[in-house]
């Protein structure tokens, strides 16, 4: 793996492309499990690992997959990563097994896994592909972790579960639920485009 | 053999399928043991827990357990005595908001006063309908009077938004924001009583 270029892939799927607010992959899951960091962060760590591992896998077999079966093995692969990871979590971790509920295996419905399978893990090598998947799940978990925050703070008043706001405070019952993550997401997306579209103007008149 | 030859193609797809699928088979035989083991205190820590019993960790929980629990007639039912007195612990499941509520709920063989109520399972609203499982709203019912085998919700706009500590009264308060979950859990609750009535007179 080159160096220049892994950090290049790194740059791209924190920020240039990320997957959440410029590729606009995984939102279901965004709306779903953002109103407490802890199911966030088992969420988006599973997420993670499975790109990873299922780019690593698929790009590993590129040169033995039919074109026609493409999507097949790639559906076959993906699940595989996700069921193991809600086999171990059940084994080992069963309150958050508990808490995340069917959404481990909604993990398999998340766009960015087949996108990164499709996009990447097809024309280039394993180890490049791994971290690919790996960096893409990084660039989702952050944004995610962000928006969790948020949601959790002014929705529950904690964080991490821990108390922060003082006993008066009153919860915003609307942060809990569905629609916030829509606004939070559309806030993160209109930060995010706007500093990249006065990056992008300034840079071009640098070069005048 | 050519890769785009129907019989390669079908090879391939069929030896991919077997080797993960024997892949999760050995992961999930492997594990099998210990998620039993989890699923078992889930049941056990609320059991006792419905019927007021501390105890502390995996190890403890087992041994309370065994010590002061034995099993009912009727499948999911428990019988115990706690402090010189008799109950009847049953699980119940019942449709919530959004999927099932699996509670374990502990009271007299009679079904007139409750010991406790533990929720094993729920998928109701985070921070809305899954308040059901804290503490504030299962103590209402802990020694909570239950007149003919009924426990009154005030749901909605009845619900004072705070914990009923009338154990007298037969009533508890919904937790407010989640009236549906709440209507939802009383039904439970009076089914699990009349389980109890039905176990604990055969006694």
């Amino acid at each position: 793996m080159k160096a220049p270029k892994a950090v290049a892939i790194l740059k791209d799927n924190l920020w240039a492309n990320n997957p959440i607010f410029i590729q606009i992959l995984g939102i279901c899951s965004t709306l779903a499990v953002t109103n407490s960091l802890n199911n966030t962060l088992v969420m988006t760590v599973g997420v993670a690992l499975t790109t990873a591992f299922s780019s690593l896998t698929l790009s590993a077999l590129k040169d033995l997959i039919p074109r026609k079966v493409r999507m097949i093995v790639q559906v076959v692969v993906i699940s595989f990563y996700v069921i193991l990871i809600d086999i171990l979590l059940r084994a080992y971790l069963p309150e958050a097994s508990r808490q995340l509920g069917p959404y481990v295996g909604l993990i398999i419905t998340n766009c960015i896994i087949m996108g990164r399978a499709e996009a990447f893990a097809q024309a280039n090598p394993p180890l490049l592909s791994f971290w690919d998947g790996l960096t893409s799940g990084l660039g989702y978990m952050a944004v995610l972790m962000a928006i969790a925050a948020v949601r959790e703070l002014l929705g529950f008043g904690t964080l991490f579960g821990l108390r922060v706001m003082p006993e008066g405070f009153v919860p915003w019952t609307i942060m809990i639920m569905a629609p916030s993550a829509f606004f939070l997401v559309a806030m993160v997306m209109w930060w995010a485009k706007s500093v990249q579209a006065r990056r992008q103007t300034a840079g071009k008149e640098a070069k005048k | 053999m050519k890769k785009d030859s129907m019989l390669y193609v079908v090879l391939f797809t069929f030896a991919v399928c077997a080797v993960f699928t024997l892949a999760l088979a050995i992961a999930n035989e492997g594990t099998k043991d210990l998620v039993a083991a989890n699923a078992e205190f889930a049941t056990q820590s609320a059991v006792l827990g419905a019927l007021g019993v501390p105890f502390d960790g995996k190890a403890d929980a087992a041994a309370r357990f065994a010590e002061t629990v034995g099993a009912g007639e009727a499948p999911r039912s428990w019988l115990a005595t706690v402090g010189g007195a008799d109950y009847v612990a049953v699980e119940q499941s019942g449709p919530g908001l959004w999927g099932t509520i699996v509670v374990i709920l502990a009271a007299t063989p009679d079904g007139e006063r409750i010991r406790g109520v533990r929720v094993v399972s729920q998928n109701e609203t985070p921070g809305l309908g899954g308040r059901i499982a804290e503490p504030w709203f299962l103590g209402q019912y802990e020694g909570e009077r239950s007149p003919g085998g009924r426990v009154g919700m005030r749901a909605g706009a009845e619900s004072s938004g705070a914990a009923d500590s009338d154990k007298e009264n037969g009533r508890v308060d919904g937790v407010s924001g989640a009236t549906r979950t709440s209507q939802s859990f009383a039904a439970i609750v009076d089914a699990a009583l009349a389980r109890v009535k039905e176990s604990g007179g055969e006694r």
